[in-house]
């Protein structure tokens, strides 16, 4: 493929307005120049917009004009997704400037990890090795091997061929997958709260001093100790419409036989409902463990001013869990995405009729089941990280403000 | 300090050395590396005995099976390794993967390392299930485990409704009829449901080929490369009406799983329905289950449409591949105990062993001689089945590369009729466009620009 010099010219161009733009604010509110912070970040923008550009080889700033002419204009869909991979790519370099400029000209803050005893001695890479060797081998070399499959077309692996963005501007125009979105956030909107909710009131309960609490919190651990998959079938057996446990009794008790994996209406329930339990014992540990540390003297000094149990709760002890709350959702929205497979996989296989398709289902089908949409699994694969590492990165952001750390 | 890292060094360059050194040592014998799917001890222990018996005769060649967890893995891992250059010799690929094999390019034809006698001697092989691995004019795998569907009945059920035993639903319409007499007295005969089958694109597939018609263009991908995928065709438009005329009446039931084939075999063994239809590969399991549930269970052809002419069945189960880039005497071994490992003895003894069919003419009338039948009257119904296939195209079986997503596709339609209410033609005017769609980027992934 020859170098297009256009679309090379297209991609430093965003780049280097993005990269102006924003840096020159960023400059601004740091009483530093705005010109000079304007031409830094147009240059390391448009440099780090080529981290992403290159391997796609600028494929989607290339004009082509039948595209072009079915689209109906020069800003094809291509074209448009190639802006926001510059940007993102831009973000790379242009985000440890910003950093640098606001902590005042120093990239590290010097009172963090500082220590004396290597001095600049090269002895603590050296230590590093091993492991940056097994990280870039095996997670970062995978990592640039799954960008690249995103962006090509193959058969088992065989007749590699590269496709542009096709991956990803298929995924979006795919009901399918749009669909599957919406399947996977209402899942983890009710694992998330429901699950955190029945596990913090059922902390509180077992954390009453009365006799064999240590029993009934072991006990209540033990789900955890299953893998989703066990947890799945033990739940496919119990909910099987003919001859589950659940049927029998609603059947004798009211005379129905709901259809729990059939019904799309209830099948979402059976997966939320098998994978609260299954991480019922985690956010119970952390839960108890939190409870514990919350100091007596306190809730005492509460009640004497004549707070009752729910204002206690509410007002003392809540706030104080803060940092477990907010591990916890962490770990169970990263859970709901990822951990959910095992359950999806043994109870309902994404049906019915994509009911429970989640995002990581799909992503696993379109690349083990099907021999020729590795690139679309990659792409989505992608999709997913992003979207996990953007969510994460807002609770960083915006919850951690409200959690209260104690000393 | 330093000489123990250097020891911890140099045993590990030795623990990974060695187990290269040691399987690159070389002798005479001839090695033959056999990939298959079989995970159970009972059908790991027939192999064994098999390879035994092999290399009992031919002391020169070593036979080692490699076990993969599916069928899947086993096609998968023969890629990898063959574009690693170490591909195992034999490979054992499921029916619906014929395609995909023919595609992946590892392979070679049977035919084209065997001799004439070894051809001659194919001919005995079941013509129906030959015909499914014939491609052209090559014959590209030999069957081993074969099967087919065939409706089960519960005997004693049929009895207290006031049904005759003998004389089992063949037809759509018998199957409604029979259901009407049996749902009749349903709380009577403790029925949740009248027939059930696992939702299983399979049985689909099976009742196209029962009515001689054909599930993909190009006469099922046989005279060229299939290029759409027909799931709005009369014939589909047949089961569907049928199926959700049955689910509609409260007659056909299943456990809502896509694929539960154990589910449903339960739902016939725990007596919820008095009738049943599944591979003739679980009759020892269910027959065993029905005897200690209490009750006789009885087996049947598989029903078709009143309309159709029955046209027979299409073989299921898998087969055994040849890889390329092999020495020749390698090549030749391999083929050879192919042909042993199905050839009349070994393929009654696979046959009685796991309740897989045997695969030649001379296997059945070893077993007639036998009495098998006479002490087994169910294991009968496949064979007629099976014998009284009319060949053609529609009973070869369609080749599909995308033949796992068509599946699913067929599976999410039924289950749309079945549960959500949708109009049997809308929905598979859905499938069938989604099919085509995703056999369209197969083919295009497989052949390039």
């Amino acid at each position: 493929m020859s170098l297009d010099t256009q679309a090379i010219l297209w991609s430093l161009f965003f780049g280097a307005i993005f990269g102006a733009l924003i840096t020159a604010y960023v400059y601004g509110r740091h009483q530093r120049s705005i010109i000079t912070g304007a031409g830094v970040g147009a240059v390391v923008g448009a440099l780090s917009g080529q981290i992403l550009m290159l391997p796609l080889r600028h494929c989607t700033f290339a004009y082509d004009p039948e595209v072009v002419a079915e689209a109906g204009t020069r800003f094809t869909p291509e074209f448009l997704f190639g802006i926001g991979v510059v940007l993102i790519s831009s973000l790379i370099l242009l985000a440890p400037v910003w950093v640098w400029v606001s902590q005042g000209g120093r990239l590290f803050n010097p009172e963090v990890g500082r220590t004396e005893r290597f001095g600049r001695s090269p002895l603590p890479y050296l230590f590093l090795l091993p492991t940056l060797i097994i990280l870039v081998f095996f997670l970062y070399w995978p990592m640039i091997r799954v960008v690249l499959m995103s962006l090509e077309t193959s058969f088992l692996g065989l007749n590699a061929r590269f496709v542009c963005v096709d991956n990803y501007l298929r995924l979006m125009n795919d009901s399918r997958y749009i669909h599957s979105f919406t399947v996977t956030f209402g899942i983890t909107i009710a694992i998330v709260i429901i699950g955190m909710s029945i596990a913090l009131f059922i902390s509180v309960l077992a954390s009453q001093k009365i006799r064999g609490a240590n029993i009934y919190r072991t006990l209540l651990i033990w789900p955890y100790a299953l893998s989703p998959v066990i947890a799945g079938l033990i739940f496919l057996m119990m909910f099987n419409p003919q001859v589950g446990i659940v049927n029998q009794v609603l059947y004798t008790l009211f005379g129905i036989r709901p259809r729990w994996f059939s019904d799309a209406a209830l099948a979402p329930w059976v997966i939320i409902l098998t994978s609260i339990w299954n991480n019922l014992g985690f956010n119970v540990l952390f839960y108890i463990a939190g409870l514990q540390s919350v100091p007596d003297e306190l809730l005492e000094a509460a009640a004497i001013d004549g707070a009752n149990a729910i204002q206690r709760f509410f007002r003392i002890t809540f706030p104080l869990l803060s940092p477990y709350t907010f591990f916890l959702l962490i770990t169970n929205v990263t859970y709901a995405f990822y951990g959910i497979f095992g359950a999806v996989d043994t109870l309902t296989q994404g049906g019915p009729r994509g009911a429970t398709s989640v995002l990581i289902y799909q992503l696993y089908e379109d690349a083990f089941e099907y021999t020729n949409k590795t690139g679309s699994a990659a792409a989505q694969s992608l999709i997913l990280f992003l979207l996990v590492a953007g969510l994460t990165i807002i609770q960083f952001r915006y919850v951690e403000r409200r959690v209260t750390y104690g000393e | 300090m330093l000489s123990r890292s250097k020891l911890v060094g140099l045993l590990l360059v030795v623990a990974l050395v060695i187990p290269f050194a040691v399987t690159t040592a070389q002798d005479d014998t001839i090695e033959i590396v056999f990939s298959h799917a079989f995970g159970d001890e009972n059908r790991q222990q027939l192999v064994a005995d098999v390879i035994a018996a092999y290399e009992a005769e031919h002391p020169n060649v070593q036979v080692t099976a490699i076990s993969n967890p599916s069928y899947r893995d086993t096609l998968n891992g023969a890629i990898l390794a063959a574009q690693q250059g170490n591909a195992p010799h034999i490979v054992q690929v499921f029916e619906v993967g014929t395609q995909l094999a023919l595609d992946s390019g590892i392979f070679i034809p049977v035919s084209s390392v065997t001799d004439a006698e070894q051809l001659a001697d194919l001919d005995d092989v079941i013509a129906p299930v030959r015909n499914y691995y014939t491609v052209g004019d090559d014959i590209w795998s030999l069957p081993w485990n074969s099967s087919n569907p065939i409706l089960y009945y519960n005997r004693d059920i049929f009895e207290a409704a006031g049904l005759d035993p003998d004389n089992p639903p063949s037809t759509y319409n018998e199957v409604l009829a029979t259901c009407d007499v049996l749902m009749e007295q349903a709380d009577a005969l403790g029925l949740q449901g009248c027939i059930g089958w696992n939702m299983h694109s399979w049985f689909v597939e099976q009742w196209v080929a029962e009515q001689g018609a054909l599930l993909a263009n190009n006469n099922n991908g046989r005279t060229a490369r299939a290029t759409d995928v027909m799931l709005d065709s009369g014939a589909m438009m047949n089961i569907f009406n049928w199926w959700k005329e049955l689910a509609d009446n409260g007659y056909y039931i299943y456990t809502g799983a896509l694929e539960d084939w154990n589910g449903s075999d339960a739902l016939f063994t725990g007596q919820q329905v008095a009738m049943h239809i599944t591979s003739t590969a679980d009759l020892v399991n269910i027959n065993e289950a029905a005897v200690e549930a209490g009750f006789q269970m009885d087996t049947g052809l598989l029903p078709i449409p009143d309309s159709a002419e029955r046209h027979g069945v299409v073989v299921g189960g898998a087969s055994i591949w040849l890889t390329a880039d092999h020495p020749q005497e390698e090549l030749e071994a391999a083929v050879d105990f192919m042909i042993f490992l199905g050839n009349t003895q070994n393929s009654v003894n696979w046959h009685k062993g796991t309740g897989y069919f045997p695969i030649r003419y001379s296997s059945i009338d070893q077993l007639e001689a036998e009495g098998w039948f006479d002490q087994n009257p169910f294991f009968r119904t496949a064979f007629d089945q099976l014998t009284n296939t009319v060949e053609g195209y529609a009973t070869s079986g369609a080749l599909l590369g995308n033949f796992l997503e068509v599946r699913t596709i067929i599976e999410e339609a039924a289950q749309s009729v079945i549960d959500s209410g949708v109009d049997p033609l809308e929905a598979l005017t859905e499938a069938d466009a989604r099919a085509d769609e995703s056999l369209a980027a197969y083919n295009e992934a497989v052949m390039g620009e």
